[in-house]
């Protein structure tokens, strides 16, 4: 009824005031069709519509496109033809995530994941093509049973006065609290030697935090920069990364850093900053790689996906996505191993009682 | 006993009463409206949002929207009391979800605008107006499963274009009564000012290292046309005036290759206070200074 009457008066009303109202009205529509922002996809959920999705997202946002053509020999032009022909219209939800899975592998890129209900998409040939050379139950034999817990850092004393250091996650914290106590503790020791094998990454905060303990001046450890667009080589300017020494307690002693292939992302880059520091020889195999920063998105079915966004290069400006050769290479002596011994710690400790 | 509990209580207070009563008796105020109504809304709203924001993930994200408008205005004395002072305070809180419901995006929104109109009215019953408002906007939208970039940060400041029309109307009763109503409507649409927004592929890392000061960037409405409209309806409901509308909000952005855009439909229900400001007449006022200056002689 009021409504009814609300229109009816202005039906009444004098022409202006009805012309008024339509200007207004019109203008208001007029303005919000011009404010529609479409989505950037407009794909379907069909098996086809996903496909594309994906292959868009890696084409415009996977910052390592170019690199990984050129090492690895695919086009990935070529391989959106190449899948959608597995595809069809009925396939089921698991046969979609194994053609996609097979898509992505292709970049061989441990920060590239298809993360849903049934499985993790992943390509994890960085590792699980080579030796480990890592047997923990070895490694406990040397930490001993009284060795100190500092947050995610496991510490002690080895007979010949060397300090031994694991460290195995990069996801776990370390306050400058625990490094400080740590080389508090360790500061009559005659060297260091500083074990991540199997240490798969984690925050990168850490590993900067961790690396200021190990330099007294500035030093350039490597490059950064990101995509500022969708072409393949769109990117920033890069910026050099500096770790500036820390305000509390230093080492000052040679270091021995043991990395296996399992050393990847964040402890990938804690290698790169390493390998830059005075006293600091790394020993072992490459390490696995994995030095793009990693974005999240996802696909019109709904499943995550995460990959490669922002590229990081060491001092020289090389790629260090492949890994990181070691300064000494040194492998598992599975005869060794048998007697109870880490051939790849023991040839830490010949290098620090013997060069140092 | 009761009667001697009076007198030994009236005794008492004699001494502080007696002052009092040496002061002239204080002349009855006379006080006139200053012709300033002031308007104070409170609206409450609930509808419908749809966000996009590529920076975390290329779907749109569709879903619930709360808000609360508080706004005020007043006619100022400018170019012959035409000009009134607008301020408009807008509270947003956003649960929207992917339309494979697997993940979900939280978001909140404050946004302040203060702004000047001219007013013109045609018509005895309507009342156009158009200035500009000055604003900003701080919020955040953050997304529950992705890890390595959670959550995206909006801030803005800008100045706007605002148009709006008011036309009053009676509706008749029974028992030949009135019920005054007032239909308004109003647009905001951002013109010029400053956003935040990072680059294509930026993460927290590098912006966390190198500040956020080049991610700064000119907005306009080429690169972000936003709009706000309030289409709403004033009756009176016994000495209550109650309004209810239709908000319409609508912020984007397109730039540096990341889609932004929050679209919102609101129900908005709530009341109108009007206040007349009051001040003392002249008259009143040199009166008191009399009687001030008699006293201190």
């Amino acid at each position: 009824m009021v409504f009814r009457t609300v229109i009816k008066k202005i039906a009444e009303s004098r022409p202006f005031a009805r012309k008024g109202w339509r200007g207004v009205l019109l203008c208001s529509c007029i303005l919000s069709l011009f404010s529609c922002q479409q989505a950037d996809y407009s794909y379907d959920e069909t098996p086809q519509g996903n496909l594309d999705a994906l292959w868009t997202l890696i084409d415009e946002r996977y910052c390592f496109l170019s690199y990984k053509e050129e090492q690895l020999g695919f086009k990935w032009s070529e391989l959106h033809a190449k899948y959608s022909a597995k595809l069809n219209p009925k396939m089921s939800r698991v046969q979609l995530f194994e053609v996609l899975c097979q898509m992505l592998s292709e970049l061989k890129d441990g920060h590239v994941n298809i993360s849903t209900s049934l499985d993790l998409g992943r390509n994890w040939s960085w590792k699980e093509d080579y030796p480990e050379n890592l047997d923990t139950e070895l490694r406990q034999r040397y930490l001993g049973t009284d060795y100190h817990i500092g947050s995610g850092l496991k510490y002690t004393i080895l007979p010949d006065n060397i300090a031994y250091v694991v460290y195995e996650s990069f996801s776990d914290a370390i306050g400058e609290g625990n490094l400080s106590d740590m080389l508090s503790y360790l500061q009559l020791c005659n060297g260091m030697i500083f074990d991540i094998r199997g240490n798969g990454g984690g925050e990168l905060t850490n590993a900067e935090r961790l690396s200021r303990r190990f330099t007294n001046s500035k030093v350039l450890v490597g490059y950064m920069c990101h995509k500022t667009g969708k072409g393949h080589d769109d990117f920033s300017e890069p910026k050099a990364e500096y770790i500036e020494p820390s305000n509390s307690i230093r080492w000052q002693k040679p270091v021995v850093l043991l990395v296996n292939r399992s050393c990847y992302s964040a402890a990938n880059t804690f290698v790169r900053n390493m390998k830059e520091m005075p006293n600091v020889i790394v020993l072992g195999d490459v390490t696995g790689g994995g030095s793009g920063l990693p974005f999240s998105s996802e696909l019109p079915i709904g499943w995550s996906i995460r990959f490669s966004a922002s590229p990081m290069f060491d001092a020289r400006m090389q790629h260090i996505e492949f890994g990181i050769e070691p300064d000494v290479p040194s492998a598992l002596n599975a005869g060794l191993a048998a007697d109870g011994k880490d051939s790849m710690i023991e040839d830490a400790r010949n290098i620090l009682n013997t060069q140092y | 006993m009761l009667r001697r509990f009076r007198i030994i209580l009236l005794a008492a207070i004699l001494p502080f009463a007696a002052p009092i009563s040496a002061y002239p008796e204080q002349p009855e105020m006379e006080a006139v409206p200053d012709r300033s109504p002031v308007a104070r809304t409170l609206l409450l709203g609930f509808g419908w949002s749809n966000q996009l924001d590529t920076y975390l993930s290329p779907m749109g994200y569709t879903g619930i929207q709360a808000s609360i408008l508080l706004q005020s205005e007043r006619m100022t004395r400018l170019a012959h009391r035409h000009i009134s002072f607008q301020s408009t305070f807008h509270g947003v809180f956003t649960s929207t979800g992917n339309s494979a419901e697997t993940a979900k995006y939280w978001g909140g929104r404050l946004a302040y605008d203060a702004g000047w109109h001219y007013h013109y009215s045609p018509l005895p019953r309507l009342d156009l107006k158009g200035g500009v408002m000055i604003g900003a906007d701080l919020g955040f939208l953050y997304n529950n499963r992705n890890n390595n970039n959670p959550a995206q940060g909006r801030f803005s400041a800008d100045l706007s274009l605002s148009a709006g029309a008011d036309y009053s109307f009676f509706v008749p009763l029974r028992r030949n009564r009135q019920l005054p109503m007032q239909v308004h409507y109003q647009a905001d649409m951002p013109a010029v000012g400053l956003m935040f927004c990072p680059e294509f592929g930026e993460s927290y890392y590098e912006i966390s290292q190198n500040g956020v000061g080049h991610n700064i960037i000119c907005a306009y409405p080429g690169n972000a046309f936003s709009l706000r409209q309030l289409l709403t309806l004033d009756f009176c409901l016994r000495r209550i005036t109650l309004r209810i509308g239709y908000l319409c909000d609508i912020r984007q952005s397109n730039s540096r290759s990341l889609k932004y855009r929050d679209t919102s439909h609101s129900i908005m229900l709530g009341f109108v206070r009007h206040f007349q400001l009051m001040k003392r007449s002249s008259s009143a006022r040199m009166g008191q200074m009399q009687e001030y200056k008699n006293l201190k002689i």
